[in-house]
């Protein structure tokens, strides 16, 4: 498929004019999950906080609602 | 609060108290999905970033103005379907990115490719009666049997805490 084709088709998809047959392969190809990418715990765990960090940064929310402090009991039992 | 809400209408409950915690633990919860799913889709590590921070922020920013039926997990579907159209639509704009989505979306959207999709969803579905064996499956030792290990512990102990926290709400509202 050539990239103006596709390009067209994905603007009617965008603009909700697209024909049926059209959409169904937008969302076939859009349900289509088979092939796995694989991503280390490290890279994940860096990715998480990387994301996190950029989202707080953005919307601010750790400035306006600071987090409270825990009990002591609440302490204690996040150790385990 | 009624106490047939899902752990996910709580947590949305919680937001809309401006509750950061329960946001974070919503996107600790689903961050690693859609991220996957847009990396497969995408193939760009910075664009699928972009949209899992837009779908989270978008979430967080427009918290007061949810509605009281809220599906989490089906707005979060919705949503990432939506973005990833939009970020190829925007990609075939530019000319330097154009030949790398026609080369690899020639071969996805041919007719063979997209037969995967028609496919039953039920292949690998499995009723999951134990928490030992949700626990197992989340932290990827589905083939492993050992029923009482620290994880299924510390599952117990953190929700006898829960369980513990909110009757203590509970009876703090009542006085």
């Amino acid at each position: 498929m050539k990239s103006e084709i596709l390009h067209r088709k994905l603007e009617r998809y965008v603009n909700g004019e697209s024909m049926p047959a059209e959409t169904r392969q937008i969302q076939n190809w859009l349900s289509c999950t088979s092939k796995e990418a694989p991503l280390s715990p490290e890279e994940r765990s860096l990715l998480e906080l990387e994301i996190l960090q950029e989202i707080q940064s953005f919307t601010a929310y750790p400035l306006f609602f600071p987090r409270k402090k825990k009990a002591w009991w609440q302490k204690i039992t996040a150790m385990f | 609060m009624s106490r047939f809400l899902s752990p996910d209408q709580l947590l949305i409950d919680r937001i809309s108290h401006n509750d950061t915690e329960a946001f974070e633990q919503i996107y600790h919860l689903y961050w690693k999905s859609l991220y996957l799913y847009c990396l497969k889709k995408i193939e760009s590590s910075e664009d699928a970033k972009i949209i899992v921070r837009s779908i989270f922020t978008d979430i967080w920013e427009k918290r007061h103005a949810l509605p009281v039926s809220f599906c989490l997990s089906k707005h979060l579907y919705q949503e990432v379907r939506k973005k990833v159209i939009k970020c190829i639509f925007e990609k075939l704009a530019v000319l330097e990115s154009r030949k790398s989505i026609e080369e690899r979306l020639t071969i996805e959207f041919s007719v063979l490719s997209l037969q995967a999709a028609r496919r039953p969803v039920s292949k690998s579905f499995t009723i999951i009666n134990k928490p030992s064996e949700l626990i197992r499956q989340q932290s990827g030792q589905a083939g492993t049997v050992h029923h009482n290990n620290f994880e299924t512990l510390r599952w117990i102990f953190q929700s006898l805490i829960d369980k513990f926290s909110f009757t203590n709400l509970l009876s703090y509202s009542k006085n």
